[in-house]
């Protein structure tokens, strides 16, 4: 059908206010430096912001409403595609916030292979982060550098779950593989180079002329502003806040293991940009340690809990009971106890909370998804005002948002 | 003056080829589709993946522009939501004919796992699709093999006149 | 006769019931177990009327009266070092109670301690906003009037967040169905093309059934079965991958899968 359609140009949800030399620029809903589907409404004086305007919902697809029409175990491959980037770490989120709710403990080993799939996602989204920013502010070679490094994280991942983006690798009650025989080695062999790839980000980049004009000093965010906002992450840590999750309210094993938490007082682009390189070194650090403690671990991947999760697949296969069970809880679903959890882990963009509302039901009553992007989106209409144009593309790089997880 | 002995058949003879006009334009244009940067969702990762080291999409001629001015091919990467429909709509008529329109991944196809009230259920009822690309999130191989079965369409097209009004649905 | 589904909750429910089924708890703590909850306790206590408090899963909730939650939240903000607002929402309880429940989800990092502070509003009630006190609730606020209709007060921009400013109804309740109502069906249709479209575009296809008719390992052929796995193509040929058209490309060298290098070294 080609007949001329009826779009015009509009503005919804804003009223203007004509001033003289005030010029307004929309940039979105499909830019490509955006990051997804941000619209900004710019209200600019020459080329300096006075007013920023944040659209979002571009990417709304109604999951906590769908979450409200599934049964728990259905709703783990949505929650991949909320923070596509590192989907690992949001599988990771409801599942912790499920066991909870029931009281759960998972076997030691699952919580091994939880934990090298936590940080291998941080380093993937540390990667991409650095490789689009870097694309941005017009760093080809560093968006090239990074992706490789992505790729061979990817074949990782793979090799464990099957899938390079969606990994839904993370079952409620534990994980639902063993690792591959190659993991440990190629997982090993890339964090002995890692050191080296990180050496050559940061030589092109850390006294890099056009990195630092378009990193220092911009974007600054004020301790107070942040916590105002809710920011969580590396957008809190960059302005001086030292606040891991993992450290502060250990879950898994991250009490075992050593690590540090690079902390800036900045606040600005370049502070961020620091902390990033700096985290996955950290990562990798984690990674060692828990590639040890693997071989150590009882091969037991579920939690023991008939009530909801599952037998092995050799009890299911030889006893009547396990299979009624498992039978129950596919078509029916698990029923948690009547409560409410609200349970934060650290993502690698920042506090990424499920807060689940179950009455007794196979099907949550209320699922909310505290999604770190949304308040580093929110920022913007208080960080951008003040900043020149360019600088719009760099602070939206540095905020690192997906809008998988702003719009949900 | 020497005098060449001129093979007309051997060693490709002489630098001439003969062809037809439609057979020119249309090597051109299946060897140079550039793709408007339409990631939306997880998808548009898949896109950027394809586009870097390892896949390297530049190979097939394939360059991402961030102007439907620019662009011939629009590659709907992923979900596209009810409030962004009409934006889809003004960039595809703001690309210059010919164009062509990739749906890649579940989401584009059909509404995929997304079956809400906020998701436009396949994209084909807003604008019109020449290829669907399966999977959630299909991988950069599917990605490029979907290029290729399009080059294969373009060269089956005739290039002289405009091209017919492709319906919607 | 038909069914009586219920108008008021038109979520998916279970397709069984179980009448027997108690469904245990998660446990409740009492508050005076853990020594810094119950000194913000009472320091709420002292000034403000407490419905209910207790401990679950490690965090605090206090239960209060909805014209408080300005005040409250000062006062923990100010007072008791709860510095984050991590979270807030609505939960939507008008098929039972005719009411909604708001959740402010704070965080003391000094403290280390999570609390939640919950109250109830009618309907058509509104509820005084804290956007002065933490920036975050500009958002929230804003996203809970999206999804449930929440009005709230003294809030700078209280306008639609995610939804499209035009939409209709609103998503979260548990009125609205999950695939959306008449207007949200149509919604892209007459923006884009007009009401009149309608008809030439036709209803959306929500149906996710699709079978295979080849498929004989997943899908059984009622009335024409076979054994799991026969080949019943009946000699139509597999489409096999081509790259190029078998008779060669103008100008482009033909693609010959024995040339071609496999690379099995990923590190390479």
């Amino acid at each position: 059908m080609q007949q001329s359609n009826r779009l015009r140009p509009f503005f919804e949800n804003i009223t203007f206010d004509r001033v003289d030399n005030e010029m307004i620029l929309n940039f979105g809903p499909q830019h490509p430096s955006a990051h997804g589907q941000l619209r900004l409404m710019l209200h600019m004086q020459q080329e300096q912001i006075t007013k920023a305007h944040p659209d979002i919902g571009y990417l709304h697809r109604g999951m906590e409403k769908m979450a409200e029409n599934m049964i728990y175990n259905e709703f783990m491959p949505t929650t991949d595609r909320m923070d596509y980037i590192a989907s690992s770490s949001n599988n990771y989120g409801f599942a912790l916030a499920v066991e909870r709710l029931i009281g759960l403990e998972v076997p030691r080993r699952a919580k091994v292979i939880r934990m090298m799939l936590l940080e291998t996602n941080r380093l993937m989204s540390h990667l991409f982060w650095l490789a689009t920013t870097a694309l941005d502010i017009g760093a080809m070679t560093v968006f090239l550098f990074a992706f490789r490094e992505r790729e061979y994280l990817m074949d990782l991942i793979e090799d464990y779950c099957g899938a390079r983006l969606t990994h839904s690798a993370v079952r409620i009650g534990g994980v639902p593989l063993d690792l591959p025989d190659n993991f440990i080695g190629d997982l090993r062999k890339f964090l002995d180079k890692l050191p080296e790839n990180i050496k050559d980000y940061e030589d092109l980049l850390d006294t890099n002329r056009i990195w630092l004009m378009r990193m220092e000093n911009v974007g600054v965010i004020s301790k107070e502003m942040a916590l105002s906002w809710g920011c969580s992450g590396v957008m809190l840590r960059a302005s001086g806040v030292e606040w891991d999750i993992r450290k502060e309210e250990p879950y898994e094993l991250y009490d075992e293991v050593e690590f540090n938490v690079p902390v800036s007082d900045k606040g600005d682009n370049y502070a961020r940009y620091k902390l990033y390189m700096a985290e996955m070194k950290e990562s990798a650090k984690i990674l060692y340690q828990v590639l040890d403690m693997y071989s150590e671990t009882e091969p037991a991947l579920m939690a023991h809990a008939p009530q909801y999760i599952s037998a092995p697949k050799l009890d299911i296969m030889t006893q009547n009971y396990s299979l009624m069970q498992h039978f129950v809880l596919v078509t029916q679903g698990m029923r948690p106890p009547v409560g409410e959890v609200y349970i934060p882990t650290e993502s690698p963009k920042g506090e990424l909370g499920y807060y689940i509302n179950s009455q007794g039901g196979a099907y949550p009553y209320r699922l909310k998804l505290r999604a770190p992007s949304f308040w580093h989106t929110g920022i913007l209409t208080d960080l951008l005002p003040g900043h020149y144009i360019p600088d719009v593309v760099s602070i939206i790089g540095t905020t690192n948002i997906v809008f998988g997880e702003v719009d949900r | 003056m020497a005098q060449h002995q001129v093979n007309y058949l051997k060693d490709g003879g002489l630098p001439v080829a003969l062809t037809t006009i439609d057979k020119v334009v249309n090597w051109g244009r299946s060897n140079s589709l550039w793709a408007l940067t339409y990631g939306l969702a997880c998808c548009g990762i898949e896109m950027m993946a394809s586009g870097a080291s390892r896949y390297d999409f530049d190979r097939f001629g394939t360059i991402f522009r961030a102007s439907p001015r620019q662009a011939e091919l629009m590659v709907v990467a992923g979900t596209l939501t009810k409030k962004h429909a009409e934006f889809i709509r003004r960039l595809y008529d703001q690309m210059t004919e010919p164009k062509w329109v990739i749906s890649m991944g579940s989401c584009a196809n059909t509404g995929g796992m997304f079956n809400t009230y906020a998701t436009v259920q396949g994209v084909d009822r807003v604008i019109p699709v020449d290829l669907y690309l399966p999977g959630c999130a299909p991988r950069p191989e599917t990605l490029q093999y979907g290029v290729m079965m399009l080059q294969q369409k373009i060269r089956r097209e005739s290039a002289s006149r405009a091209q017919k009004p492709k319906r919607l649905m | 006769m038909r069914a009586y589904t219920p108008k008021d909750n038109v979520q998916k429910k279970p397709y069984y019931t179980d009448r027997y089924w108690v469904a245990p708890q998660v446990a409740k703590h009492d508050v005076s177990s853990d020594d810094v909850f119950v000194h913000d306790l009472d320091a709420i206590k002292a000034k403000f009327e407490v419905l209910d408090a207790y401990i679950q899963v490690d965090q605090m909730v206090v239960i209060i009266n909805a014209h408080d939650n300005f005040a409250i939240i000062e006062m923990l903000k100010n007072e008791r070092e709860y510095n984050q607002l991590s979270e807030m929402s609505a939960i939507d309880w008008l098929a039972t109670e005719g009411k909604f429940e708001i959740f402010y989800q704070m965080l003391s990092m000094s403290k280390r301690k999570r609390l939640r502070i919950k109250c109830k509003i009618d309907e058509k009630e509104s509820l005084q906003s804290v956007e002065k006190l933490f920036r975050s609730a500009d958002w929230s606020e804003r996203e809970m009037y999206d999804m449930f209709g929440v009005v709230v007060n003294n809030h700078p921009f209280m306008k639609r967040i995610l939804m499209p400013d035009d939409w209709e109804g609103f998503p979260l309740r548990k009125t609205y169905p999950l695939q959306g109502d008449e207007f949200a069906a149509w919604y892209e249709v007459d923006k884009i093309f007009g009401k009149e479209a309608r008809e030439i575009i036709g209803p959306e296809n929500r149906d996710p059934a699709r079978i295979d008719r080849y498929d004989t390992e997943r899908f059984s052929r009622l009335g024409h079965e076979v054994p799991r796995g026969t080949d019943i193509t009946n000699g139509e040929p597999d489409t096999p991958l081509v790259y190029q058209e078998p008779e060669g490309v103008f100008l482009i060298e033909k693609f010959d899968a024995e040339q071609s290098v496999v690379i099995s070294d990923r590190h390479r």
